[in-house]
């Protein structure tokens, strides 16, 4: 199924690197035009996933990673257009691929446990979704922050001088991302919390439902994360903590979440594996 | 009609020499007008820059045109003409043509690719057409040249990158700062580089500009000329805590600005970036201020390395964008050919259309007792097929390679049909607007 979104997102990460190299801009509009075939057909892919299985599908990994990818992919896609600025496509869109080619390998069917049949678990997934792909465009943005700032430091102009957006920018669209990331993911776990608590009650016998708790390495995982963006905006804000500094802190954060993300979900935890 | 182009370049005249015959610090329009008294051009257009003057006109008598675009130098400047006439260069046609293609790419300045040009070439061609000294044949060649320009930018990096160190500042200012809007810029003692630098950063938006100098006078000057605030010299520390761009150039012996210094006022890390242009000589900064994690310092020599960098890039473009000089010219050419067929097509039409007409009223009485719309349709029918019969010959004739073949097409038709040239040529311009349509009702 995420077969045709997969490959129209490979097409569009060649296009966006030859486009980074070339810099035309026909090339620049031509990948964009690629990544909207591949969000269209991603769009089609994943509310015929939900007309299949009448819910949104993310309750396993696997459907869950693809609705991240799509929002990885919406939301560059309007960084994109509002700032008329493709030069960090190249940058995106390989996350995208790589990712995708996870539920195109695994393509886990979208049961899901009663015990999830809850508007509180909607809005717990779709937040912490969001704020992964927000994490993912501020690790990126950091990480060309990163490349453009040795550049100028060390005096040497090359590749990424020309091609990127200023330091001032790519930092500003960084710090940006961090706090609506943050806002997303301090929703996403309240609401966990929160909705864990009523399920508790409702069906005590669930064993993931007792597997909630501070323990459990995806919980852990997700609260270290927490805890590292809300470093990142604290030192921002009082210790000045700009430029490189935030760049480095929110590649680490997004690195975490990624753990925690896939190989967490698959092996590790106990409590989110409700199949 | 023929393309005629006689002027000095800097590869010409010496600077001396270029003065004298310069017509941009005066009025272009005067000077349009003033050619426009001499009979041979049909058409003129006078583009003058700080590295040429040049008079494009459009002649039936290229000879003569020459001659009286040399007088017009020589009494319009005031200047024998034996003076200049030894560094006149004059094209004809196709080369004229590539001449002003490869001015307007920017392939012909001291500077390659610098930007100016192209709006030069747009002005020289306005202040012409204001005056009505323009007509079809230059009109097209300049918007064409306008086009090759755009293209040239667009598709090459013969432009790109700042090639004086002033710009390059800038440049580099606008990739660390984004936009410079409120920026604060402090300036420490003047100099002709610090002060360009300065007054781009003015034009580029930039907020405060804030100007020291041991020399209070000197400030004051130089804070006059950029629309700055001057302030004290011994407030300089604290005006660097405040600045985000710094730029020096005293005649200091040791360094005005020291590490400690910046470390004591704003800390071990600043938020803000701080971007110090060290023009001086001996050095104003101390190296190790580059080390301070938002600092970027650079001096003299790293900005003339980026320029001698930009420099080499555009040559390496030099080849792309001559490729497209050569494209556009090749188009530019087919089209003028078609162009040179359209006395033969009109007076093709018009002999195709007197028979046609001729026919017609012959046939007249026959005729007669048709209804009116029967007529009409009659009437339609024959155009059409008189249009039908033209349309191949008509393209045919359009798309000839080259001129030879032309002449000899143009010869057959005239003999074959025994057509008058003469008749058709007078109005050639409204002909090219007529062919048009009737291609467009023919299609």
């Amino acid at each position: 199924m995420n077969l045709l979104p997969l490959a129209l997102y490979a097409a569009a990460v060649v296009v966006y690197g030859i486009h980074f190299a070339k810099r035309q801009p026909s090339v620049g509009r031509a990948a964009t035009t690629l990544l909207l075939l591949g969000v269209l057909a991603h769009t089609f892919v994943i509310g015929m996933q939900t007309m299949e299985v009448r819910h949104v599908p993310f309750s396993n990994t696997s459907t869950a990673v693809s609705s991240f990818v799509w929002m990885l992919a919406l939301s560059y896609l309007y960084l994109e257009v509002t700032t008329d600025e493709r030069a960090m496509g190249v940058f995106i869109l390989p996350i995208v691929v790589g990712l995708l080619t996870v539920p195109v390998l695994y393509p886990g069917v979208d049961y899901r446990d009663p015990v999830l049949d809850s508007a509180w678990f909607w809005v717990h997934v779709a937040s912490l979704l969001f704020a992964y792909a927000t994490f993912a465009l501020a690790a990126m943005l950091g990480l060309t922050y990163v490349l453009q700032f040795k550049e100028i430091k060390k005096k040497h102009l090359g590749y990424f001088y020309t091609r990127l957006p200023s330091l001032h920018v790519l930092d500003a669209m960084n710090s940006r991302a961090v706090v609506v990331g943050w806002l997303f993911l301090t929703i996403g776990v309240v609401v966990g919390i929160v909705w864990t608590a009523q399920a508790r009650a409702l069906s005590p016998e669930n064993s993931n439902l007792q597997a909630m708790s501070l323990q459990d390495p995806k919980i852990f995982i997700a609260v270290l994360t927490w805890a590292v963006y809300s470093f990142s905006m604290f030192a921002r804000k009082t210790l000045g903590w700009t430029g490189r500094r935030a760049a480095w802190l929110s590649a680490l954060g997004f690195v975490i979440a990624l753990l925690n993300f896939i190989p967490v979900s698959y092996f590790v935890t106990t409590s989110h594996t409700f199949q | 009609m023929q393309v005629i182009l006689l002027g000095v370049s800097h590869r010409t005249a010496p600077v001396e020499l270029r003065e004298r015959l310069d017509f941009s610090s005066r009025d272009l329009g005067a000077a349009v007008e003033a050619l426009a008294l001499r009979p041979s051009a049909a058409e003129s257009v006078v583009l003058s820059t700080c590295n040429r003057s040049e008079i494009y006109v459009v002649s039936t008598d290229p000879a003569r045109a020459r001659e009286e675009v040399t007088a017009f130098l020589s009494e319009y400047h005031n200047l024998p003409s034996a003076a200049f006439t030894p560094h006149l260069f004059s094209h004809d046609n196709e080369a004229a043509v590539r001449h002003l293609f490869r001015v307007a790419a920017g392939l012909d300045s001291i500077v390659v690719g610098e930007p100016q040009i192209l709006g030069q070439v747009k002005d020289a061609f306005q202040a012409a057409a204001e005056h009505h000294r323009t007509g079809p044949m230059l009109s097209k060649l300049f918007h064409w040249s306008f086009l090759v320009g755009k293209r040239v930018r667009a598709e090459t990096g013969l432009g790109e990158g700042a090639v004086s160190i002033s710009f390059a500042a800038v440049a580099l200012a606008r990739k660390i700062f984004g936009q410079l809007t409120g920026r604060r810029v402090l300036v420490v003692g003047a100099g002709e580089i610090s002060t360009l630098t300065a007054q781009h950063l003015r034009t580029n938006g930039v907020g405060e500009i804030l100007v020291t100098s041991r020399t209070s006078g000197h400030a004051d000057a130089l804070a006059s000329s950029v629309n700055g605030r001057s302030i004290a010299w011994d407030d300089l520390a604290q005006a660097v805590a405040v600045a985000d761009i710094v730029i020096t150039a005293t005649g200091s012996q040791r360094p005005i600005i020291t590490r400690a210094q910046i470390e004591a006022v704003t800390g071990r890390h600043r938020r803000d970036p701080l971007f110090i242009i060290d023009i001086a000589v001996p050095r104003d900064v101390e190296a190790s201020v580059g080390d301070i994690e938002q600092v970027f310092l650079y001096n003299v020599d790293d900005l003339q390395t980026i320029v001698q960098e930009n420099l080499s890039r555009r040559t390496s473009e030099v080849e792309r964008a001559e490729a497209i000089v050569a494209e556009e010219l090749a188009k530019y050419a087919a089209w003028q050919r078609s162009r040179g067929a359209v006395p033969t097509i009109v007076a093709l039409r018009e002999h195709f259309d007197r028979i046609r007409r001729s026919e017609l009223s012959r046939l007249d009485g026959k005729l007669s007792g048709l209804p009116p719309e029967a007529r009409a349709r009659v009437e339609e029918i024959t155009r059409l097929i008189v249009e039908k019969l033209l349309l191949e010959p008509t393209e045919q004739l359009k798309g000839l390679p080259d001129e030879e073949t032309q002449i000899a097409y143009t010869e057959a038709i005239n003999r074959l049909f025994r057509l008058r040239e003469s008749e058709s040529l007078s109005s050639t311009v409204e002909a090219s607007a007529e062919v048009t349509q009737a291609d467009r009702r023919g299609k």
